[in-house]
């Protein structure tokens, strides 16, 4: 039997903070689509996460806008497997349940007191953003309570 | 009928049998049975001591309002529980409890001795007695107190248990799965809704597992429910109930399992967010408050039935029952038709309902109206009542071993009233019961009131033919609260139930009155001659029944009870040997000592070799913040007092950040990396203050500006490099940058590559030294320090951590910000009034810099302080005084702020904040210490390289 949940660490990406009042070609907040070779995040009113092709180079944005690289600011974890949304709505405060929290939905939240982002790619795939220095936490808390499934 | 178990009866399954031990005497019982059944099949009713008295108790109840049943479960090393409600405690193999509040045995216990004693301990006994002398209190009556006076031991070892924890998100929560609760259930769970019903005993059904009857009932039932998908947690108690549909839930995952058996998490935190909230919570029996009505066979008559019916327990072999309600003659004719002789039933009141009358004739119980039980006999266990006709002087004695107690329902309102829902007085049932609406909850079943066990009279203690100073009739029994307590306390002059809970402790213990508080407001009615509602009802507050802190923590424990954030050059300083402290959640190398250095050493040579040749330090927890946009500088002179908008692209500036009150918030070096584009950096400490503070601006003063921030403290890794040769230890690495002093001089920036790597260069320096800090993509962080650690060997390269750098920066007077402030500090105090533009028409903080206060000339000012004794290093923190002969209180003037032995100038430094202090300098001022008042001398604060020429290598 395959498992019910399995935790990866994302392999290296180029992340880019995008902040702009003028958003075209951009998701609305909390939700992603595709961006170039990646994705973009919806993450506020004015700010998107571009999520791209590890060496993608800054990419070219028209109008009044800031572009910050944060590619080496988040390591990501992949949690996938029927339980991931069970594992980790343990440490979520938001209904992950398909109706509220749809594949492609993203956000900036909060898992046991480490900030995140959370983006669901797939029905049982997510994506975990979380600064550098607190994803050992949240690798360690997440493998936890995976054992308690 | 050998022994209690009344075969066929009961949800337990005798084929099945448990041992346990109790008091360490080895005992049976059977699979399905609660520690307090199987005691009850075995004749044990003896459980417990009083709280205060060391009175012997037995079971009361059935659930988990038992207020004398308490245990210890000791579940092996660290694993031990207190105050365990036996009721509540299922019975499995190895099973092993102690009673609690008796030595040296439950049946011989020489704290009784305070029962003899107990004339002298009224109501607020211990507030009135050890009052003097006041320091006696902790050191000496509490202490005893507590351990006369106490429940269970707590534990004094680790928790070796995990907790887990989740969130929960359903349209539907039903808490309660008894009658009511579950049929709530049942009408939703057709609707495709996600309906969840939670329950805090071990099988779902609540009062119906007593009701034989209704078993194929809740077969079928639970049936439904499973097949509609509806989550069933049974061992799940709602905590509490909160805003908005939150509901804070316990599920006890292992406790009922052998320990051998337990794995996984003890127990998990539901955090439940409902849509609509159904209370099923049902209603607990009221007992009868009577001379000397807490001796063991005395229980209520819901309890005796729920033993006989789901345990197939008979509590006794002859009981009898008192009754003001309707409700206990159940009891009593379920016990007769078991086989139980049933002495008599003892009513309050005058008439009694007909159908009673006769179903007690049939089976030839005794019934006895209008009279009270007057007494009670008995040590261990009870052996006899007497009774008499209200109003009579002459008492009857009545052979028995149980006594049933039917005073009447109270409804579980707890959860309702943590959420603040509104109580109405219910004078049929003699109770509080939900009144309105509130939020999205609803109250269904006993628990709103709807219960229909007939009728009742509902009154204070009962009366007694006899002197009331001759017994005690107890409405508290887990507090050991009598009926005379209260009215002592109205005598006393308390008039709100509030005062008189308190007073009294009334319903303060671990069962929050659960079966005492109305009961006690009952008394103090009667007492104060009023109604009962009028003297009102205390507050419920969460939790319903005792929590563990465990499921309250959650994962929070061990390694993951807060992050540590490491830096990606942590690994490398562990290998190197590095001692290490927390700065707010970073852990940072303090110092790294070789062979048998202490932190002395270690520093001292460190400090040497940075200013001898070069040190590498990680500074990577500094934090970072990209401030990008056309308004970037407008937005930087707003918030710092320094002024931004004429600094050049390639340029770094020191930035002071004040409060709008004018102290010193934060500060950092920011270099201008384009026109529209800085790189800010705070404190480690202050990272994520002053990016909010700087967001709390941006939004709500100045959303006009063009300026966006980001946070990049994690996206670069930041490797100090400081000394001599630090320009000679890069320069082979670095690609694209003129390094020469002329190019790249103090307080410049550039960018280019090092080790092939992106690079932003900053040439700073906050020791005094020629310095560099190279910030590298996070990733790459761990690479380049290990590569300029090995050309550093070339050129004598020292690793040094946290705290020489605070003895460096201090040699030149550098302030850290929180070390030499405080939070009351300007600019002038802390000396450097220089970093404030004088000519900015506003930044934050700037108009409570013009307040008169603010430029008083015995503000305290940060100074230098040489000792006399050039080897003592002053205590951080220690008080300064300008006369240590001064009568006491003497005036304090100011304290030291950083103090350190400085191996470059072969004497200790300080750092102070005293009153007046820069017009001090040459004046002599002392400093009281533990067993010596030190004297030194006041100067500045730079001690060494007063021209700066190290500055430039």
């Amino acid at each position: 039997m395959a498992d019910p949940v399995t935790i990866a660490w994302a392999p290296p990406a180029a992340r880019y903070s995008l902040r702009t009042r003028a958003p075209q070609g951009l998701p609305p907040i909390l939700a992603s689509a595709p961006f170039a070779d990646g994705h973009a995040l919806g993450l506020g009113p004015d700010e998107w996460l571009l999520l791209l092709p590890d060496g993608t180079p800054p990419p070219v944005i028209d109008g009044l806008h800031a572009l910050t690289d944060i590619g080496h600011r988040n390591l990501a974890l992949l949690v996938e497997g029927p339980a991931a949304a069970t594992l980790i709505q343990g440490g979520v405060a938001l209904d992950l349940s398909l109706d509220t929290f749809p594949v492609s939905k993203a956000t900036r939240t909060v898992h046991d007191g480490v900030e995140i982002i959370l983006w669901r790619t797939g029905e049982t795939a997510f994506r975990i953003e979380a600064w550098r220095s607190f994803a050992g936490h949240l690798h360690a808390a997440l493998r936890l309570a995976a054992g308690d499934l | 009928m050998s022994g209690f178990r009344l075969p066929g009866r009961g949800r337990i399954d005798t084929a099945r049998p448990v041992a346990f031990r109790f008091d360490g005497t080895p005992l049976t019982g059977a699979a399905g049975d609660t520690l307090a059944s199987a005691l009850l099949a075995n004749g044990v009713h003896l459980v417990g001591r009083s709280f205060k008295y060391h009175r012997p108790r037995g079971l009361l109840g059935a659930g988990v309002e038992e207020p004398n049943a308490l245990m210890g479960v000791d579940r092996g090393a660290g694993r031990t529980t207190a105050n365990v409600r036996a009721t509540t405690i299922e019975l499995h193999d190895d099973l092993a409890v102690e009673t609690q509040n008796r030595w040296p045995s439950l049946g011989f216990d020489l704290g009784a001795a305070t029962n003899l004693l107990s004339p002298l301990f009224p109501a607020g006994f211990y507030n009135k007695t050890f009052m003097w002398p006041r320091a006696a209190w902790e050191r000496l009556y509490e202490p005893a107190i507590r351990r006369m006076a106490g429940l269970g031991k707590a534990p004094d070892t680790i928790d070796p248990d995990r907790y887990a924890a989740t969130y929960a998100f359903v349209d539907l929560l039903v808490v309660g799965a008894g009658r009511a609760g579950i049929e709530a259930a049942l009408a939703a769970s057709a609707s495709g809704e996600r309906v969840l019903l939670i329950d805090e005993q071990a099988e779902l059904g609540g009062k119906q597992l007593g009701e034989p009857a209704r078993w194929p009932w809740l077969t079928d039932a639970l049936q439904t429910l499973a097949a509609a998908g509806v989550t069933c947690l049974p061992r799940t108690t709602a905590i509490g109930l909160y805003h908005d549909g939150f509901v804070g839930a316990v599920e006890r995952l292992t406790d009922h399992l052998p320990p051998a058996r337990a794995t996984g998490p003890r127990e998990r935190l539901h955090r439940i967010r409902a849509g609509r909230i159904v209370l099923a919570t049902g209603a607990i029996e009221r007992p009868l408050v009577f001379a000397d009505n807490d001796r063991p066979g005395i229980m209520l008559a819901s309890a005796a039935r729920t033993y006989l019916h789901r345990y197939g327990v008979a509590v006794g072999r002859r009981a009898a029952l008192i009754a003001s309600h309707d409700s206990g003659y159940r009891a009593a004719f379920d016990l007769a038709e078991a086989g139980v002789a049933v002495a008599a039933i003892v009513d309050i009141r005058e008439t009694v309902d007909r159908t009673l009358l006769a179903r007690a004739k049939a089976l030839g119980i005794e019934l006895l109206t209008h009279h009270v039980v007057s007494a009670t006999h008995g040590a261990k266990r009870l052996v006899g009542i007497g009774v008499a006709a209200i109003g009579a002087k002459t008492e009857r004695r009545i052979v028995c071993d149980t006594l049933l107690m039917a005073g009447g329902w109270t409804p579980t309102v707890h959860l309702w009233s943590h959420g603040k829902g509104a109580l109405s007085w219910d004078a049929a049932l003699g109770a509080f019961v939900p009144e309105g609406a509130m939020e999205q909850v609803t109250c269904v079943g006993a628990c709103a009131g709807a219960i229909d066990p007939g009728h009742g009279v509902h009154a204070e203690a009962l009366w007694s033919p006899r002197d009331p100073t001759t017994f005690k009739a107890f409405v508290d029994l887990q507090n050991d609260v009598t009926a005379r307590d209260i009215r002592l306390a109205v005598r006393e002059g308390f008039r709100s139930i509030e005062h008189i809970k308190r007073y009294t402790t009334n319903g303060m213990a671990t069962d929050q009155g659960k079966t005492s508080n109305l009961n006690g407001l009952q008394v103090a009615a009667g007492a104060l001659g009023t109604a009962a509602p009028q003297v009102g009802l205390t507050t419920f507050r969460p939790p319903y029944t005792p929590t563990t802190f465990g499921a309250l923590a959650g994962i929070a424990k061990d390694a993951l009870f807060q992050p540590t954030r490491m830096t990606v050059i942590d690994g490398w300083a562990e290998r190197q040997g590095a001692v290490f402290e927390n700065v707010a959640q970073w852990r940072r190398a303090r110092y790294f000592p070789q062979g048998g250095e202490d932190m002395d050493a270690a520093v001292a040579r460190e400090c040497k070799a940075v200013r001898a040749a070069v040190g590498i330090f990680d500074a990577s927890t500094l934090g970072k913040i990209e401030v990008v946009g056309p308004d970037a500088a407008e937005f930087l002179n707003r918030m710092y007092t320094n002024p931004w908008k004429m600094l050049a692209p390639g340029r770094c500036r020191y930035g002071l950040l004040l409060g709008e009150d004018g102290f010193i918030r934060d500060d950092g070096v920011a270099a201008r990396l384009a026109d529209d584009r800085f790189h800010v950096t705070t404190t480690t400490g202050g990272a994520a203050r002053v990016l909010g503070m700087m967001e709390d601006y941006l939004q709500t003063e100045w959303p006009d500006l063009d300026v966006w921030l980001t946070s990049t403290t994690e996206q670069y890794a930041v490797i100090a490099l400081q000394g001599p040769r630090a320009r000679d230890l890069i320069a082979p690495f670095v690609e694209g940058i003129d390094l020469s002093p002329e190019a790249l001089p103090h307080m410049a920036y550039a960018e280019g590559r090092i080790c092939g790597v992106p690079l932003r260069l900053f040439r700073v320096s906050f020791t005094g030294e020629l310095g560099f800090e190279v910030n590298v993509p996070a990733g790459h962080g761990l690479a380049v320090w290990e590569t300029l650690w090995a050309e550093g060997q070339k050129h004598g390269i020292t690793a040094y951590g946290t705290e020489t750098m605070h003895v460096l920066r201090a040699e030149k007077g550098y302030i850290i910000v929180g070390q030499d402030t405080d939070g009351t500090l300007t600019p002038d105090d802390a000396g450097i009034g220089w970093a404030v533009g004088k000519k900015k028409p506003d930044f934050v903080g700037r108009r409570s810099l013009a307040r008169p206060d603010m430029h008083l000339p015995d503000r305290k000012q940060l100074v230098g302080l040489l000792t006399e004794d050039a080897d003592t290093v002053l205590e951080e923190g220690a008080q300064i005084v300008a006369d240590p002969d001064a009568p006491i209180p003497m005036p304090m003037i100011g304290h030291v702020t950083s103090a350190y032995h400085s191996s470059t100038l072969g004497r200790s430094i300080a750092l102070a904040v005293v009153a007046g202090g820069r017009a001090r300098v040459g004046e002599t001022l002392f400093v009281p210490m533990p067993g010596k008042t030190h004297r030194v001398t006041v100067t500045d604060t730079l001690f060494y390289d007063r021209e700066g020429t190290r500055l430039d290598g």
